[in-house]
């Protein structure tokens, strides 16, 4: 008895399967399997999952995208293994590029699931706050049939944290009147004003800086920009209300926080 | 009467080996067996009797010769229907039961299916396994076996049956009824093609006989004209007398617990013996005059060979 | 007809074999591990009891047609009970094809069996039936065929073990097929190139029965190929068949 305590102890340390990282690429690999590719790549991806749970194996990323891509190339339609392996290489690994590479095969190969870019616009903004890298994918995502709607509204704010406002009002119209949820329109409307907002207060703002130029000083009030003709009108926000303006400090705010309409 | 087999010139080799040397079995036989008759075919182990039989039934091809049966070509189905065989020593799906096993074969041959339970009974009752019809052929003795074969090449009516060793392996009283079985088709008009190396069983049911020593026929023909009726010599079995007194007379074959058993060749010798048996008040105690039999002349014609 | 009696005394033979019982405890026990496997699995488990379990049906399905083909014809000289049947009225070709027809439907029984304990597991899973998984059994049973003609031909004249042994390459190859035919035109012209060119000429590409992964993953198969496959599973083994028949038509059995 106190052998086989001793026998198993031994053998935890060698890794089990580790020869799989052996495993050739290149496309042939799918002939050698006789017909059995998408059982391999079951098997690989179930072995994957308990090595990659397995943390004493320390250096255990090193083949993280040569055994997910052997996986895809054996069955390059079995979803789970792209999603897990971006996983893995994202809050495991902490491999941002990785992770995406994967998620990008995962579409490359197959070109109706939507999941694959929004899960990578999803990364590539949570993990790096690249907006514009996430905008790309969720405008992928969105072109998908099927998407979920929370794509485009991912898109529309992305686009919005990039300063695209043009493209993010559009897309909030676009949710705005396509939605049929009393939730989401509210949302919409919410983020139109915040957006609307946000292209006045850069225009005003354009304007108050030509005054400054001209003037060398802040405006008393918003009016005087149009008096002074550098403002065709008074933009007013969605709600048709005028835009608070500090002229010590010349800020433009909103009255209304867009949340608490 | 027409031939129920007629064999010209039948050769037949086959290759040996790993490195496949050529070796010749049957060198040109030719014999013709007639309808109605029991032609036995003996010959010393390795001589060609299963090799000839089997180029018969279309189970091995010569290389040369030809063959007929009832006129046919050996191999067509026409030929076939009327033959029966028997195989040596012979092995059979043991996990039928006699009765399904007669059923399978009878289905191969042309028996009408309003037939076939009759026959299969008749025939159980004949080969004298009426009971074991639902035993499983696996738990058979060797004789039963013999028997089931029999029922199996006889059951479709053939006109010819060929046997091949069918009295081995059996008992006395079994040798009995097979043999009984085999004079009672040729009373019924059968043809029966015996191969055998029980020579006192050929001797008694068989008409003609062919004779196979390494691939060649040495002899064939009726057995009564083979086997001359000439008388060897006589066996006498006396007491009484010493062996020195019986020299020059006879051979002293044994000398056991008094009584002597003595071959005399020449027939004068006989009075001889008998006078001097009675001069020392001995006892005679049988007196059988031998004539040449089969195992004689084949021993005889081997040792030729 | 003499063909169905051999036939069933075949079945009747064949379905007594303790290997295929062996084989169906095998292939229902690993159907059955399935469950446990897909337990370890992230994300869809389903497809791992499919994928395990058709498998399985094609592997021991496979070994089924070879371990008991490569024995039909052999078994029946080697015990010498082939003697009095062909003494019998019958073409050698009606025995041939009457051993064929037996081994099928044993075989068929057998798949039968295995696809049950399948079925019934996936539906356990899906509570539905998946009428997909049918069209890939079927076609594992079309290359079943195909595989007992194979073993069959070379039981007429070769032994069980080395029966087994062509058998077996016949199958790998048949499934590298493809990859043969683009090695092809890598290679150099030569002696290497010619032997491959006949292999690949000879040997049925037996991936034309391979549904496997397309009924998995529910994707929609062209109905040409339908038809062409099952047409070309039954010339294959037809042809085979015709080989068998050569062979064993001149064959002597000392």
């Amino acid at each position: 008895m106190g052998l086989k305590v001793k026998i198993d102890k031994i053998s935890r340390k060698k890794i089990p399967g580790s020869s799989i990282i052996y495993i050739p690429s290149g496309k042939y690999l799918k002939f050698a399997t006789f017909g059995y590719s998408s059982l391999l790549a079951d098997l690989i991806y179930l072995w994957s999952i308990q090595y990659y749970s397995d943390y004493s194996v320390v250096d255990r990323f090193k083949y993280l995208d040569h055994i997910f891509s052997v996986i895809a190339e054996l069955d390059h339609r079995y979803l789970d293994p792209y999603q897990i392996g971006a996983l893995i290489a994202l809050y495991e690994a902490r491999d941002l590029d990785l992770a995406l590479k994967i998620l990008d095969r995962g579409l490359e190969k197959n070109p109706n699931q939507w999941i694959f870019p929004l899960e990578a616009g999803h990364y590539a903004q949570m993990a790096k706050k690249d907006y514009k890298l996430a905008q790309k994918y969720y405008k992928k995502a969105m072109e998908i049939k099927g998407a979920p709607p929370i794509t485009k509204r991912l898109y529309a704010n992305a686009s919005f944290k990039l300063t695209d406002y043009k493209t993010a009002f559009e897309t909030w119209q676009e949710i705005y009147k396509t939605t049929e949820e009393e939730r989401i329109k509210k949302i919409a409307s919410n983020h139109l004003f915040q957006v609307k907002a946000a292209i006045d207060i850069k225009t005003i703002f354009e304007a108050i800086e030509k005054f400054r130029e001209i003037y060398d000083r802040n405006p008393v009030d918003l009016s005087q920009l149009v008096k002074a003709g550098l403002l065709d009108s008074l933009p007013k926000d969605l709600d048709g209300q005028d835009y608070h303006y500090d002229s010590k400090t010349g800020e433009v705010k909103t009255q209304t926080i867009p949340w608490k309409r | 009467m027409a031939a129920a087999v007629k064999i010209e010139d039948l050769h037949k080799s086959f290759k040996v080996g790993f490195i496949p040397k050529t070796k010749k079995i049957l060198r040109g036989i030719s014999m013709t067996i007639e309808e109605g008759e029991i032609f036995g075919y003996l010959g010393p182990n390795g001589a060609g009797k299963t090799t000839t039989l089997k180029c018969i039934l279309g189970l091995i091809f010569p290389e040369k010769g030809n063959i007929e049966i009832f006129g046919y070509p050996y191999l067509s189905l026409r030929a076939k229907e009327r033959v029966g065989y028997l195989p040596e020593n012979p092995y059979f799906y043991d996990y039928l039961t006699a009765s399904e096993f007669l059923h399978f074969y009878s289905q191969l041959s042309l028996i009408k299916k309003k037939e076939k339970e009759e026959k299969i009974h008749r025939f159980l009752r004949l080969v004298g396994l009426e009971e074991s019809a639902n035993l499983q052929l696996r738990k058979f003795s060797r004789g039963m076996l013999q028997r089931i074969g029999l029922a199996q090449a006889l059951i479709h009516d053939p006109s010819l049956v060929f046997l091949d060793e069918p009295l081995g392996g059996l008992d006395p009283l079994g040798r009995k009824e097979i043999r009984d079985i085999i004079v009672r088709l040729k009373e019924e008009g059968k043809t029966v093609f015996l191969c055998s190396h029980i020579l006192q069983d050929i001797e008694m049911i068989c008409d003609r006989v062919a004779i196979i020593v390494k691939g060649e026929i040495i002899n064939q023909g009726q057995l009564q004209d083979l086997i001359s009726e000439k008388i060897h010599f006589t066996e006498i079995i006396l007491s009484g007398v010493e062996s020195k007194e019986l020299e020059g007379v006879g051979e002293s074959v044994s000398a056991l617990g008094g009584k002597i058993l003595l071959k005399v060749i020449e027939e004068e010798k006989i009075e001889t013996v008998l006078r001097i048996v009675q001069s020392r008040n001995g006892r005679i105690h049988s007196l059988i005059p031998r004539t040449e039999t089969l195992e004689d002349l084949f021993v005889g014609m081997v040792k030729q060979g | 007809m003499k063909i169905r009696a051999i036939a069933f005394n075949t079945f009747k033979e064949a379905i007594r074999d303790r290997i295929l019982y062996l084989l169906l405890f095998f292939a229902a026990a690993c159907i059955i591990f399935s469950r446990l496997l897909a337990l370890l699995t992230v994300g869809d488990r389903v497809k791992i009891i499919m994928d395990v379990g058709l498998a399985s049906l094609s592997l021991f399905g496979a070994m089924m047609a070879i371990l008991m083909g490569t024995g039909l014809v052999y078994k029946e000289i080697d015990k010498k009970t082939i003697y009095t049947l062909l003494s019998k009225p019958i073409h050698r070709y009606q025995f041939l094809l009457g051993k064929y027809f037996g081994l099928i439907l044993t075989l068929f029984i057998m798949l039968f069996f295995m696809s049950f304990i399948f079925l019934t597991l996936v539906f356990l899973h899906t509570f539905r039936i998946e009428w997909e998984l049918l069209i890939a059994i079927f076609y594992i049973f079309v290359e079943v065929c195909l595989l007992t003609a194979v073993a069959m031909l070379f039981s007429c004249f070769s032994t069980p073990i080395l029966s087994s042994i062509f058998s077996l390459s016949f199958y790998l190859i048949g499934h590298l097929s493809w990859g043969l035919e683009n090695s092809i035109d890598k290679m150099k012209p030569g002696i290497a190139k010619t032997l491959t060119q006949i292999l690949y000429a000879f040997i049925p590409d037996l991936e034309n029965f391979n549904f496997k992964t397309e009924v998995v993953h529910h994707l929609p198969i062209p109905s040409e190929i339908f038809l062409f496959s099952v047409l070309y599973g039954i010339f294959y083994s037809l042809f085979l068949l015709f080989l068998a028949i050569l062979v064993f038509r001149k064959r002597d059995f000392i």
